[in-house]
């Protein structure tokens, strides 16, 4: 394919310029060329001396390459999760589908738009990039060229899932959540048996093994020279192989995307609406569901708050039956985790366990929270509920109590499954129960942080999709930012900033607080709860004001 | 004597420099339909919005059933049931539940918001879509349950912006019948449509307004007389031979102010007047006696829709 018809794809064109045009694309293409450059200013040599170990660069080299995988995680996929289902919404896709132009080109110029924008995002760091090549240790070939590699292989994995995802979805804002549920399990989660279960063998290793290719993180730590750790617990694959299973992946996701974009997927019939009465349930019914979706609902009884009702009956994702089977599922590992340990069936401690439980426990929040939390008022006043709100006569306080306890309730629910796992902890080691309690609390000042946070973009963002992905944005900047800091730590970032650094972070003052690997030395409690008290205090005083504001009369 | 419910004294509202509304002052009285007309930002939802309380005007007042919109503005939301031209619907969300949920918002007690659902149910014929999903609802249920939820606390004044908009032939007629059904138990009720032949058929007032100022308001037949004063008139001639001759003969009994628009295809003559019965008989007459073959003599009828233009023409 010569250049000129390469670029003659409309949709390539359409796609490629129209994002360009965004402001948002500008500012995140500024963003990383920004943090990356900071990064390797920070590390620069001050003095006339030769590192002759070349470690400097390296250690800069290392989160220059973290922070660019991150922002390729965080931002390519949003724009093809949105890509198929926004014009399906809008009623362009139909006119595409129809037109001369066949799927696969419609397909290609999405896909290749995107990775044409994930290109771009991690060339603008290539001058930090090549000043860490300059300050030697650093080599073109085992270096920098296969970090690339992985970055344009994380761009083409990402965009054929955000594709995939949109072309299945219904909903902007449920493409976005499915698509970075699915980034956590293909970027950590993979990596997840190999780390917990330690060394395999047979069937067993060869599965770990697989899945960990799936995950950039193993092809990072070897380019970037921190693999040891990696090895000591059994991950054995390297960049190589996750080029492999990107490309495996990509065509994959690819045809299966192809399968699903054809004029008959805008056929769906109205839903019926079907009530299954009491009596009629079965009881495989009944244990499916344990709370049935689709019976009858009693009226709202004067006790509750009404609005909080709406909210748990009427969101799409985080709905009653599957949060329970979250929390059962939640509350089972937690259990197993703690028995297994306490049965000497692997070598862990308690920090080792606890510190699983606190990142379920995040992972959970981080997951569901921007969500629920999201949709709180930017899809209402999308939907044009907020305006029937404002045109009835309950109070404003009311209607951010209500709101607001929605999501924190939910997200405490998910809390309460890890609960048994930390009694049987406490039950197997008495002493370690002060330090759990506060582990506790700091989940719990997590948990409010979330539902703020997220309410308080929700209450700027006009779309419920803009205000999903900022939500997520902003937490994640805020959780996992400041443990990519914490990856630093040593160099380029000194002890006191990174400190500082995880004050902000909750889910770092729970892992402090249980010593987990690497979190030994930081002392975060009380100073964290402070903060984490601050910002929420912060957050609700601005979400009030907001609210006030979207409440009085114009 | 009738009773005023929904009055406006030179209500004004600026946004800066931009007057979005400019000294309306209009009255409706109980049971009756006002139809509000006007152009895409002439002002309409402006003042819908003062009525319901969700804006404040920055010159002069309205009053519902007493109440001063901008300074009770609670007492307000509870005299008033506000359709808005966005449905505003939920996922996941039955009709019964969504009506239980508006009906809560407003304090409606349990047992009370239960007999007043089934109620409004009953009303706007939605009782057999009770278990079926909002969203998932065609635009003509969505219309009618949007009227059952303004009723759900039983206001005095039901303020519904485009109601009949987007809907088939049909589920119109239905509305319209609903809306006749309304009036008739006493509610009064300000209804904005772009559909003007179909306000016509149910409004005892309507106001004009364009750019923001009021052009017209009253009867449908105080609004007609005032800015059509003119009839118009259509003569068919039985063939196309006679076409010249009734062309002359009218042309020499027309004035200036009257003009002749020819249609040969059609075999047809128009022209406007404000003549007597008398005269146009006369012209009738006078056809008939130069033994032209006339086949119609007969007034076109006007509606809302050319009053509406008399004034949105001249902008």
């Amino acid at each position: 394919m010569n250049p000129q018809s390469f670029f003659s794809n409309p949709i390539l064109r359409r796609e490629l310029i129209g994002r360009l045009r965004s402001p948002k694309a500008l500012i995140a293409i500024a963003i990383v060329a920004i943090v990356s450059c900071t990064l390797v200013l920070m590390r620069w040599p001050r003095e006339a001396t030769i590192d002759l170990v070349s470690q400097g660069s390296i250690q800069v080299f290392r989160p220059v390459a973290y922070a660019i995988a991150i922002a390729i995680m965080m931002l390519t996929p949003a724009f093809p999760a949105t890509a198929i289902v926004s014009e399906r919404k809008k009623g362009t896709l139909v006119l595409m589908l129809n037109s001369p132009t066949p799927p696969w080109v419609i397909y290609v110029g999405k896909l290749l738009a995107n990775v044409l924008l994930g290109v771009l995002l991690f060339s603008v760091s290539l001058p930090a990039i090549f000043a860490c090549y300059a300050m030697g240790g650093i080599s073109i070939v085992n270096h920098i060229i296969p970090l690339l590699l992985v970055f344009l292989g994380m761009a083409f994995q990402y965009s054929a899932l955000g594709l995939w995802v949109s072309s299945r979805s219904q909903s902007i804002d449920a493409a976005l959540r499915w698509t970075y549920s699915i980034l956590l399990f293909l970027v950590v989660l993979s990596i997840g048996p190999s780390v917990l279960v330690g060394k395999l063998s047979g069937i067993g290793a060869w599965i770990s093994q697989a899945l960990t290719t799936l995950s950039p993180i193993p092809a990072l730590q070897q380019i970037t020279g921190s693999q040891g750790q990696a090895k000591s617990i059994g991950i054995g694959t390297g960049w190589v192989e996750y080029l492999i299973m990107s490309a495996l992946t990509t065509v994959g996701l690819a045809m299966a995307t192809l399968y699903k974009l054809h004029p008959t997927m805008m056929d769906r019939a109205r839903d019926a609406g079907k009530v299954i009465e009491a009596k009629q349930s079965s009881w495989f019914r009944r244990l499916a569901y344990l709370v049935d979706p689709n019976r009858r609902k009693a009226g709202i009884p004067f006790w509750l708050n009404p609005i909080m009702v709406k909210e748990f009956r009427t969101r799409k994702f985080g709905r009653l039956h599957w949060l329970l089977r979250l929390v059962a599922a939640g509350a089972i590992v937690s259990i197993l985790l703690t028995v297994v340990a306490a049965t000497g069936t692997v070598n862990w401690g308690v920090d080792r366990i606890a510190s699983s439980m606190v990142l379920m426990q995040i992972g959970f929040l981080l997951l569901l929270g921007p969500s629920l939390g999201a949709n709180l008022i930017a899809s209402e006043v999308e939907s044009g509920g907020w305006q029937l709100m404002r045109a009835s006569p309950i109070p404003a306080w009311r209607i951010l109590t209500g709101k607001l306890m929605s999501t924190f309730l939910t997200l405490l629910l998910l809390l309460l499954a890890t609960l048994p796992g930390y009694v049987m902890m406490s039950y197997i080691q008495p002493a370690i129960g002060g330090q759990v309690s506060n582990v506790v609390v700091s989940l719990l000042i997590a948990t409010a942080m979330v539902t703020i946070l997220s309410a308080c973009v929700s209450a700027y963002s006009k779309t419920s999709a803009a205000a999903t992905a900022a939500s997520y944005a902003v937490l994640l900047i805020l959780f996992a930012g400041t443990l990519l800091i914490w990856l630093g730590r040593g160099n380029p970032f000194g002890p006191v900033f990174v400190e500082r650094a995880l004050l902000l972070n909750p889910a770092a003052t729970a892992l402090a607080e249980m010593k987990a690997p690497g979190f030994e030395t930081f002392q975060l409690i009380p100073n964290g709860w402070y903060v984490g008290l601050a910002i929420c205090t912060a957050g609700l005083i601005v979400l009030v004001l907001r609210i006030a504001k979207l409440t009085r009369p114009d | 004597m009738s009773e005023t419910v929904v009055e406006t004294q030179n209500l004004t509202k600026r946004y800066g420099d931009f007057t979005a509304l400019d000294d309306l002052s209009i009255h409706v009285d109980r049971g009756q339909i006002l139809g509000f007309i006007g152009p895409n930002g002439a002002g309409k939802t402006t003042t819908i919005k003062i009525l319901v309380g969700l804006s404040r005007p920055t010159g002069g007042s309205a009053r519902i059933a007493g109440v001063d919109c901008s300074q009770n503005a609670s007492k307000i939301k509870q005299l008033v049931g506000y359709m808005p031209d966005k449905f505003g619907s939920y996922d996941n969300m039955r009709v019964h539940e969504y009506l239980d949920f508006f009906g809560a918002i407003f304090g409606i007690p349990g047992k009370q918001r239960k007999a007043r659902i089934q109620e409004v149910m009953e009303t706007t014929n939605t009782t057999y879509m009770q278990d079926r999903y909002v969203e998932s609802l065609s635009h003509g249920m969505q219309q009618r349950v949007g009227i059952a939820r303004t009723l759900l606390h039983d206001p005095e004044v039901l303020i519904l912006d485009e109601p009949a908009n987007g809907l088939d032939p049909k589920a119109r007629i239905e509305m319209r019948q609903l809306l006749l059904q309304l009036a008739a138990q006493g509610k009064t009720l300000i209804v904005t449509s772009h559909i003007l032949p179909e306000l016509s058929r149910i409004c005892n007032v309507v106001a004009i307004v364009t750019a923001g100022k009021l052009r017209a308001f009253g009867s449908v037949d105080d609004v007609m007389s005032k800015l059509c004063p003119q009839r118009n008139f259509e003569i068919q001639v039985a063939s196309a031979e006679h076409m010249p001759s009734a062309e002359k003969l009218l042309r020499d009994v027309l004035l200036d102010t009257e003009p002749l628009i020819s249609s040969p295809a059609e075999l047809m003559l128009r022209f406007p007047t404000v003549r007597s019965e008398v005269e146009l008989a006369e012209f009738l007459q006078k056809l008939v006696a130069a033994k032209l073959p006339v086949t119609q003599f007969r007034e076109l009828t006007s509606d809302l829709e050319d009053a509406f233009l008399s004034v949105a023409g001249k902008e």
